[in-house]
């Protein structure tokens, strides 16, 4: 059976500062590769579909091979620099990071679609993009 | 004449199986990440494999934590998440250390 004796005010101080050095180091070394990735996919998103949106033709294609083929060497990066790492991967958290990554990726293809060539348009939906990856990613870097 | 209860001392609601340091110590790890592996736990606290698997065992036991198991390829792979109950006991933890912390006299 454990026994153990209340702390004293030094002493529950000096537990408080303990618990949210560990809480800071814990999270500070396993957050690094998430942040890099939503970044890094909203940057290469948003640009990719900005380019898609205003080109044709071969143009077109190398937008569309190029967002896809970094699309796919970040998903290798992240996986890679995930491994043996199960922070944030099923908390509610990075759930609605991707989410709304999505939902403004999906817009922003709605318009490459059905709205071709309208610069405007292509410049306010790709915006939105990089601007949700990057609240997303200063959000858990200050959280 | 109405009788006056007196005022129960925070330290009474400090939550027992919290008090032990290496349980502490993993729940103050789990707050900000929500789930880490076991390996990690184990770095940020600096215990060994089989301390923390006893005292992740006492948490998961009392509901705070649980243990989830994967396999990455033919890995077997260990996480620990702090359940909802879990984290709601942290914080009422934390509350009431923070409110002996503020008190004036020592205990």
């Amino acid at each position: 059976m454990e026994t153990t004796s209340a702390p004293t005010a030094a002493e529950a101080r000096a537990l408080l500062e303990r618990a949210e050095r560990l809480s800071r180091g814990a999270h500070d070394a396993t957050r690094w590769p998430y942040i890099a990735f939503i970044l890094a996919l909203g940057v290469a998103t948003s640009m990719g579909t900005f380019a898609m949106a205003v080109t044709t033709g071969r143009g077109f294609g190398l937008a569309y091979v190029g967002t896809l083929a970094v699309t796919f060497v970040l998903l290798i990066f992240f996986m890679i620099s995930i491994r043996g790492r199960s922070a944030f991967a099923r908390s509610r958290r990075w759930t609605a990071y991707i989410a709304s990554w999505f939902a403004s990726y999906a817009a922003a293809l709605a318009v490459v679609i059905w709205a071709h060539g309208d610069v405007v348009l292509a410049g306010v939906a790709s915006g939105i993009v990089l601007v949700v990856a990057l609240v997303c990613a200063a959000w858990e870097a200050r959280s | 004449m109405t009788a006056t209860v007196p005022e129960q001392h925070p330290r009474h609601r400090l939550d027992d199986l919290l008090q032990n340091p290496v349980r502490f110590s993993i729940m103050a790890a789990l707050d900000r990440a929500g789930t880490l592996g076991f390996k990690e736990v184990r770095d940020a606290v600096e215990i060994t494999d089989s301390a923390l698997s006893k005292q992740a065992s006492a948490l998961e036991a009392a509901g705070y934590v649980s243990v989830g198991k994967s396999f990455a390829g033919k890995m077997p792979r260990t996480s620990l998440s702090l359940t909802r109950q879990g984290r709601a006991a942290w914080k009422a933890h934390l509350a009431t250390l923070r409110e002996i912390a503020g008190s004036a006299g020592e205990l």
